[in-house]
């Protein structure tokens, strides 16, 4: 299909349209009305090209920017400090295995409470989907829980279970357990009717139905909810290790916190967030490969 | 539980079936809580959470903690939403804008936002300016997202319209851009609104101090007075659903007009 901004006048071929289809031949047919176009083409390749230099230099300048901001002293360094000394606090905490420790424990409980939570969110959105008995009993339950930001929770469940392990489990796996439950729930529902036709014209049995039908057709909406609840699970845990602060990555940043150590709790944020980049990064690779039928 | 499922004609009582659940559970719960002993601290009685209502509302406790969450909350989307526009705008309009921030945007959105807390709280204090921040914070994110993807989204066609009208730039913007990338500003928005009502707990319940549901919540934890925990969360919830049902009417109501093929 011919694109439309081939028919407009080349007069009229300025600007962004240009841009976006320069390179491509004009047809020879192309309607001009206008005797000489008086923008001509940019040509290609001596323009320095900005993006690269933008898109590394604005992130440079700003790391510039802090430094000098704290060579020149501007402000206290219990308020602001170098970007070096936030990378000699780093080399700190690595050296002392300080980082290692909690990080390594913020992480296994992650992969717990996530594992028991988005398992148990699947097969509850399942059978919630499946079964008209299930939905009308735990549907309305479902969709009031859903409501309340999992944070709500935390101050009943630390009186409940106590500050333990199991308290950070249960509020990470609740965090995993709704996005999935829900995704599940919805891709299930989201399955046309005529899937479910042809599999009982076919006779098929209900664990045919699953593997041959409900599973292709609902991977990839699940597999979202489940990477959705990643992202949750991880930011949850943060916010319960810094509420109750005994051990972990967010008890480092608030002991940093109250201890005034600005830098560590720097290195905080810095790995909290890398660790969230990663996971979230990594889950989506896993997604691809897992999808790489669709696109075949 | 809709009004439609009402209708005299086709009554059918099968929505009650939802309500055993929450029901059986919660004599189960007032059964334990009868039985005291061990289980007197983690179980309190439904009475116990009524008379806690009551008086908290008595006593306005309650009236003035959601309010000031939902002050904090609403504020908190006002500025953060403001910006976050103004930023998405500036990203979607020019491209070395984009180039520029775009990196730092996303590096910065890595972190969970109450990571954050810990270090504002140090710059800022622990009250009211560093929640607001977050909060603000939590409002930003989406809005950028939302607002830079619309106006990116504008098809080129329109774009064309413009530019054989001869618009100049700022009624290309007004007349074709804005009106384009509104329905996606508006799902921004509303993500936006459901983020910061979650910050909002979250940053009370991390910075105790002053008023608010979290504060009350986390404050009624330190004393185990459970009975104030769960009406704060009853609050909470109530508040996330019509913050969810605002969301459903309001994306109905303002997105009906956008165009068939979205």
């Amino acid at each position: 299909m011919k694109p439309d901004h081939l028919n407009l006048p080349p007069r009229l071929r300025g600007g962004r349209t240009a841009k976006r289809w320069e390179g491509q031949t004009l047809p020879a047919s192309a309607p001009s009305v206008a005797d000489k176009p008086r923008h001509l083409p940019r040509k290609q390749g001596r323009r320095i090209s900005w993006k690269p230099i933008l898109s590394i230099g604005s992130p440079l300048l700003l790391l510039i920017v802090w430094q000098a901001v704290t060579a020149f002293k501007l402000f206290p360094p219990e308020v602001l400090v170098s970007p070096t000394a936030v990378i000699a606090a780093f080399g700190e905490v690595i050296t002392t295995g300080e980082l290692q420790r909690h990080l390594s424990e913020s992480l296994t409980r992650l992969a717990g409470g996530f594992t028991i939570g988005a398992s148990l969110g699947l097969l509850f959105g399942l059978a919630l989907a499946l079964s008209k008995t299930v939905e009308r009993l735990f549907g309305p339950t479902f969709q009031a829980l859903r409501q309340v930001p999992v944070l709500a929770f935390i101050p009943m469940l630390i009186l409940l279970l106590g500050i333990d392990e199991v308290f950070k489990i249960v509020i990470i796996a609740k965090a995993a357990f709704f996005p999935v439950a829900l995704a599940a729930y919805d891709s299930v529902k989201g399955v046309p009717k005529s899937y479910f036709e042809v599999s009982s014209l076919y006779r098929a049995p209900w664990w045919v139905l699953i593997s041959k039908i409900l599973i292709p057709a609902t991977v990839p909406n699940i597999l979202a909810g489940v990477r959705l609840s990643l992202t949750r699970a991880w930011l949850v845990l943060v916010a319960a290790e810094l509420i109750v602060a005994d051990s972990g990555l967010g008890q480092m940043m608030e002991m940093g916190r109250q201890m005034f150590r600005l830098d560590i709790v720097m290195v905080g944020v810095i790995v909290a967030g890398v660790i969230g980049f990663a996971l979230d990064r990594l889950f989506q690779l896993l997604q691809a490969h897992a999808l790489r039928w669709k696109t075949a | 539980m809709t009004l439609k499922t009402l209708n005299l004609n086709a009554f059918k009582p099968v929505w009650l079936l939802g309500l055993i659940p929450p029901v059986l559970f919660l004599l189960w719960w007032d059964h334990e809580a009868a039985k005291g002993g061990a289980n007197a601290l983690a179980f309190v009685s439904l009475a116990q959470v009524s008379q806690a209502l009551a008086d908290m509302l008595a006593s306005g406790e309650l009236g003035l903690s959601y309010g000031s969450s939902l002050g904090r909350a609403l504020s908190g989307l006002l500025i953060g939403g403001g910006i976050g526009t103004l930023v998405g705008i500036a990203m979607g309009l020019s491209k070395p804008v984009e180039w520029a921030a775009s990196p730092i945007y996303n590096s910065f959105r890595q972190v969970p936002i109450l990571g954050w807390l810990p270090l504002i709280g140090l710059w800022f204090g622990s009250g009211d300016l560093s929640k607001l921040i977050i909060v603000a914070l939590s409002a930003f994110y989406p809005t950028v997202l939302y607002t830079f993807e619309g106006l990116k989204q504008v098809e080129a066609r329109l774009l064309d319209v413009g530019q054989i009208y001869r618009l100049n730039g700022w009624q290309t913007f007004w007349r074709i851009q804005w009106p384009a990338a509104l329905p996606s500003i508006f799902t921004g928005l509303f993500q936006a609104l459901a983020f910061t009502w979650i910050s909002t707990i979250g940053v009370e319940l991390l910075f105790s101090s002053g008023a608010g549901l979290g504060a009350l919540m986390q404050q009624a934890q330190l004393q185990a007075r459970l009975d104030i925990v769960l009406v704060c969360i009853l609050f909470v919830g109530l508040t996330g659903f019509a913050i969810n049902f605002l969301i459903k009417r309001l994306s109905q109501h303002v997105l009906s007009w956008r165009s068939i093929r979205a």
